[in-house]
């Protein structure tokens, strides 16, 4: 679908985000809320300035790498192991009989609350932030796999068995191709979870990270260092959702799900 | 009874078996790793029945972490259900404004679109700071956490009405409102629902990391304070709990759909 250029549209957009950063210098500059919040000058020099200087041990930008690195670590293993998983338990009755119970009593824990667990298990390095981000992940991709491989249409496996297509044909064929939107839907969310639950981790132990940078602005009362956080996780954010889309398209172009 | 009907029956108890078998496996491996091998010392990884006792402990006993289980879990779900009810309450509404009023959508969307990619997380800080640590900065989380995928579901709730619903309704006379009301909400209550439990889901998790990070109460200030002392089980405890509760609450609103929506698909 192509977007026309609609001109009433970026003139609306414009006037009530330019309304939002006067609103935002305003209450900052002259009301009482000067002395706790900053305002977008001050937001925006510490911004560009924290390219340069850095802020504990890495700039800016370093510490984004190390959350990046956690993130796509864990949601790389948790998806593998989550699509393995899901449609193991989708396809087979067995296996569903052997995980789901498992499953299901861990599911519903969020991946925040086994942080303090983790950490006492493996102590504050780098695998408990593996571990967090996989979990955030693994729970939402197996769900996805195990609905969609569940509910694969009977019709079209009778038909390639019909034809003669020997099992794993049919597995490679068949229910995988057909698994593949919701799979990424339930990737999209899962990514998005971990990418929620690195800053949940850095938050409480870590001493680099997008969490650990917003957690030390919030020690050492540091408004202006929260916000630049804030921004730079937003964009990672939207950046990863974007890149996912795009991902989907390519892959499964006869089907998109998931926006 | 025929053959094939026996036989099903017979598979089905099979299933059932393998499952409670499966499950019995997972806690004697649990215990045995524990309790008979003792892989890790008990402080961090205790036996199952150190679990039980720890629980029926907690029910009772306010130490170490300064309230009872029961407690912990009312000092949560008052965080947790005053802002999500402020979060639907405003969420919703402001999602249909947006779907239906050309205007309110053009303003209002760039702004929303600005603030939504932030993850709750993130504003855990910002809040404590504007706040405080009280019922107010976690209500606040919550409320952020609550609201985003209120807005979303609602807005493409309104949005997926069939055009040709609204002109039927037109060429009938009906009035905008009306319009509104009979058609357009009861097409995305279904979605507004997916939205309502989506950010039952979102604000339970966000409330575990709001009160890790700040209270002196609270289901996720008993798994902080307990990780400080080393006190796996009653870590464990906690987990489960706000496991349990985090699936009677999306129970209880699947219940409450099942009674409000009328027909259309689930999604």
């Amino acid at each position: 679908m192509k977007k026309k250029f609609d001109p009433e549209k970026v003139l609306y957009a414009t006037a009530s985000i330019v309304f939002f950063f006067v609103a935002w210098w305003f209450i900052t500059t002259f009301t009482p809320a000067k002395n706790t919040t900053p305002g977008p000058v001050e937001v925006f020099v510490l911004l560009i300035t924290s390219f340069t200087k850095p802020i504990g041990e890495y700039a800016i930008l370093g510490h984004l790498i190390v959350s990046m690195r956690r993130v796509l670590v864990g949601f790389g293993c948790a998806t593998i192991l989550g699509i393995i998983l899901g449609i193991a338990m989708g396809s087979s009755k067995y296996a569903e009989a052997i995980f789901k119970p498992i499953f299901e009593l861990l599911r519903p824990i969020p991946p925040i609350a086994w942080i303090s667990l983790v950490i006492l298990f493996f102590g504050i390095g780098e695998l408990p932030k593996y571990i967090i981000c996989g979990i955030g992940a693994f729970t939402n991709v197996t769900l996805n796999s195990y609905t969609a491989a569940k509910n694969v249409d009977l019709q079209l496996i009778g038909c390639a068995k019909m034809l003669g297509t020997s099992e794993r044909g049919i597995f490679l064929r068949v229910i995988l191709p057909s698994c593949t939107p919701q799979i990424f839907a339930g990737m999209q969310v899962g990514l998005s979870t971990a990418w929620m639950a690195v800053l949940a981790a850095e938050m409480v132990g870590a001493r680099e990270g997008c969490g650990w940078l917003i957690q030390r602005g919030s020690d050492t009362l540091n408004i202006t260092l929260v916000m630049v956080g804030m921004i730079v996780i937003g964009t990672v954010g939207l950046i990863l959702a974007t890149v996912m889309r795009a991902a989907e398209r390519r892959l499964c172009s006869w089907n998109v799900m998931g926006e | 009874m025929s053959e094939f009907e026996k036989k099903r029956r017979k598979d089905k108890m099979k299933i059932t078996a393998i499952s409670g078998i499966s499950l019995c496996c997972f806690f004697i491996i649990w215990y045995v790793c524990t309790a008979i091998l003792h892989l890790k010392p008990d402080y961090i990884l205790p036996s199952p029945i150190q679990v039980l006792q720890a629980f029926y402990e907690k029910l009772g006993t306010k130490a170490p972490d300064g309230a009872t289980l029961f407690g912990h879990i009312v000092a949560s779900l008052k965080v947790a259900f005053t802002g999500y009810l402020l979060g639907a309450l405003f969420g919703v509404p402001l999602g249909i404004a947006m779907a239906w009023f050309r205007r309110v959508d053009m303003l209002v969307t760039p702004l929303f679109d600005l603030i939504r990619p932030v993850p709750t997380i993130a504003w855990i800080p910002l809040m404590i700071l504007w706040f405080g640590i009280g019922l107010g900065a976690k209500a606040a989380i919550i409320f952020v956490s609550a609201f985003v995928p209120c807005v979303i579901n609602s807005y493409a709730g309104i949005k997926q009405t069939k055009a040709v619903h609204l002109w039927v309704a037109q060429t009938f006379g009906a009035s905008r409102k009306e319009m509104l009301f009979t058609v357009a909400i009861p097409t995305a209550l279904p979605m507004i629902f997916t939205g309502l439990r989506i950010s039952l889901g979102t604000a339970w998790m966000t409330l575990c990391a709001a009160e890790m990070l700040a209270s002196n109460k609270g289901l996720g200030y008993m798994i902080q304070l307990n990780r400080t002392i080393a006190r796996a089980d009653l870590i464990i405890v906690a987990m489960l709990t706000i496991g349990i509760i985090g699936t009677i609450m999306t129970g209880v609103l699947n219940k409450l759909e099942g009674k409000l929506v009328k027909g259309g698909r689930r999604s």
